[in-house]
This record gives C-alpha cells, structure tokens and sequence, in this order.
C-alpha cells in the first residue's frame, strides 16, 4: 500500500479503468457475448466495489474516474459532429422523430417520476409506522398511494 | 489554412478549445440547459468542419484520444452507482419497479411512433438506444448495427429535453420528491440531465446517475432483443 502511494494517482487510476474494460472486452469477445465489453467493465467494477477484499480497486481508481466522470460530455463530440453526415434523412424525417423522442421522452419522465414517488412515499411510511411501534392509527392503509395530486400525464409534448 | 486544418493536432485543439468556450458561456449564462456545453460545442466544431471543408473522416482521426478515453470514462460510471449503493438497495423494490416500467414505456413508444410513421429500420435501430447513456448507447448502436452519430445525437437530444424542460414538467405534476425526480430524469436524460438535476440537490444527482447507469444495464441485454423483434 505505502509503495502504491507513491504512484501518480491518475494514472493508476486510468489504469485500473483501462484494464477492467480490457478484461471485459475479452471476455465479449471470447464468449461471444451479444453484451458491450464497456457494459461488462462496468459490472466487474461493481462487483469489486462491493466484495470486501476488492474494494480498495474503486480507491485506486477513484482519482482518474472523477475527471473523466466530470467532463464525460467532452468525450461525446466526435461523434456527435457526425451528425453532419445524417443532416439529410434527419430533416426528411423531422417529425417522427421528434414525435418518438420527444413523446417518449415526456411521458417516461412524469412516469417514472411519479410513480417513484408514490412508491417511496408509501415505502417511507411504513418505515416510520414501523419504527413508532406505538398503535397509533395509520391513515392511509395500503391503499393506493400519492393519488390526488398526481394528475395524468402526457399532453405537454413540445 | 488548409495546411493548418490538416496538421494532426487541429481536432484536438478546435474541439478543447471550442469546449472550453462553451463552459465559459454555459456559466456566464447562469446554466441554461439549452446551452448544454456538449451541444454548443458540437455545433462550433461542425460549423468549421463546414467552413473549412475538413473531412469528417479526417477529423475523426485527429481525435482519437478522445474516442479512446471513451472506453475507460463509461466503466468509470461504476463509481455513482456504488456510492449510492445503500440508499437504492434499502429502497429496491420502488426503484425495480420503476425502472422496467419506465423502461418499458420508452422502448414502446419510441417504436410504436417510427413504425406508426414507417421510417426505416435504419433510423429505428438508431432511434432505440436514445434514452441510454451515450457510451453506452453509442456501443449498443454499434451491436444493432445502427448509424452511430445519428444515435449519438439522438441521445444528446434527449439529455438536453430533460436538462431544459425536465424539471419544470416534474415540478408542473408535482413531483416534488428529490429521489424521485432525480430518478426519472437520469432514466431518460442520462448524463446531460444528471448534470442538471446536481445543480438542484445531491440526492437528485446521486439518483439521476444511478438510474442513469442501471438503465444503461438493463437496456443493454434487452434493445438487442427488440430490435431483433421489430426490425426485419
């Protein structure tokens, strides 16, 4: 560990990132997994983070995934100026696609948030019914959750 | 200038110039979602792609390391989900639900609108992994043989309607839960949106991002499928 210390920490970092992408390309690649070997870097990172022994892997890698982390979108440019290639089947198909992003993307979003909501609400108190174990009554009952003011989405696609 | 526009190091210096460029006006603008950096920044560098008829090919090559750093910055999103480990764990079976339901509703809709239009499966390809974190999406256009910067800007598309609008739209149906708007954004605004929602509180952010990621992970085993269903 003390020798560890005396290694640029960024790099050891990069490093770490670097080979846990490697082991998980490899693996996509041998196995011939229908998953991107980014994905399974991901997941074998998790993995690490969460067993005892490993989890000083995340440490280590800490100093080089917050900048990368922090500046992620720079790393989206290249291909995103590719869009000049595709100016013309976007604009012939503006309005599905506009449609299918934007509709999709609405309503998921009040969905998803609403009903996240409701469920944590619910979830939140039962916690602290079963926290009070006192028999004071429950208004709710196991009904359905944050109804009233939850009012149907949709309609504000833009 | 056409020698300038050809040495090696032209990209790299254009695309970190033109970024620094759009943090600096992002901040003295005071944030608005519509000048997202990555937005402003991909429209400088194309704008003089265009002007100085650079090939997009060429431009590519010259910024490379930025493509290859792609890799290790995406398992670099490990990290948010482990950090808010505990707090989606104590609430897992919320969290589950939401995610297959709000992940279900997106992959529907979007098909059903391109196949109610009868676009090509091409755009269709591309148009499934919008929702999903760009370097993750960007490697699932590729394993759906999708034309990735048409994906990519989808997504960038999709991050910015949910920097710019989305929490006003959640504030408007009164979502008011900090975990759970930070949850429903980052599902459907990925990086750019979790950006925005960190501005608001760090348990939103610390949501957004994990939502973010376990999208990425579950839309990874399932996009392949749909597309295999829905394209011929």
């Amino acid at each position: 560990m003390s020798r560890a210390a005396l290694l640029p920490p960024v790099l050891l970092g990069l490093v770490v990132l670097l080979l846990a992408q490697m082991v998980g390309l490899g693996l996509s690649a041998l196995l011939g997994l229908p998953v991107p070997g980014v994905v399974i870097g991901i997941v074998l990172l998790v993995v690490l983070g969460l067993l005892r022994p490993t989890r000083a892997v995340l440490r280590v890698a800490e100093p080089a995934a917050t900048p990368l982390l922090a500046h992620l979108q720079l790393l989206f440019v290249p291909p995103g100026v590719g869009i000049l290639l595709e100016l013309d089947s976007l604009a012939q198909k503006a309005l599905p696609i506009a449609l299918a992003v934007g509709g999709s993307f609405v309503v998921t979003l009040l969905v998803a948030g609403t009903m996240l909501q409701a469920l944590l609400r619910r979830q939140d108190r039962r916690r602290a019914r079963g926290r009070a174990a006192d028999g004071r009554g429950p208004d709710g009952g196991s009904g359905e959750p944050g109804g009233p003011d939850a009012p149907q989405p949709g309609g504000a696609a833009a | 200038m056409s020698t300038l526009i050809h040495l090696p190091v032209f990209g790299l210096a254009l695309t970190l110039s033109a970024y620094l460029l759009s943090l600096w006006l992002y901040q003295r603008t005071g944030r608005p979602g519509l000048l997202s950096p990555v937005l402003v920044t991909v429209v400088i560098v194309a704008g003089v792609l265009q002007l100085t008829g650079l090939p997009y090919a060429e431009y590519l090559e010259q910024v490379t390391v930025l493509t290859l750093l792609l890799g290790p910055a995406t398992v670099a999103l490990a990290l948010p989900l482990l950090r808010n480990g505990r707090a989606l764990a104590s609430s897992a079976p919320a969290v589950l639900a939401t995610l297959v339901v709000g992940g279900a509703l997106s992959v529907a809709l979007t098909v059903a609108v391109l196949t109610g239009f009868g676009v090509g499966d091409d755009l269709l390809r591309a148009a499934l992994p919008r929702s999903v974190t760009s370097p993750v999406g960007l490697s699932i256009a590729e394993l759906l043989g999708a034309s990735v910067p048409l994906a990519v800007v989808l997504t960038l598309i999709s991050g910015v309607l949910g920097a710019v609008v989305g929490p006003a739209l959640l504030t408007l149906v009164r979502v008011r839960d900090e975990r759970a708007r930070g949850f429903a954004v980052g599902l459907t605004s990925h990086g750019i949106g979790t950006s925005r929602v960190l501005a608001e509180s760090t348990v939103s952010g610390g949501w957004s991002s994990a939502a973010m990621v376990m999208n990425a992970l579950v839309m990874t085993t399932v996009l392949p499928i749909v597309a295999a269903l829905v394209t011929g």
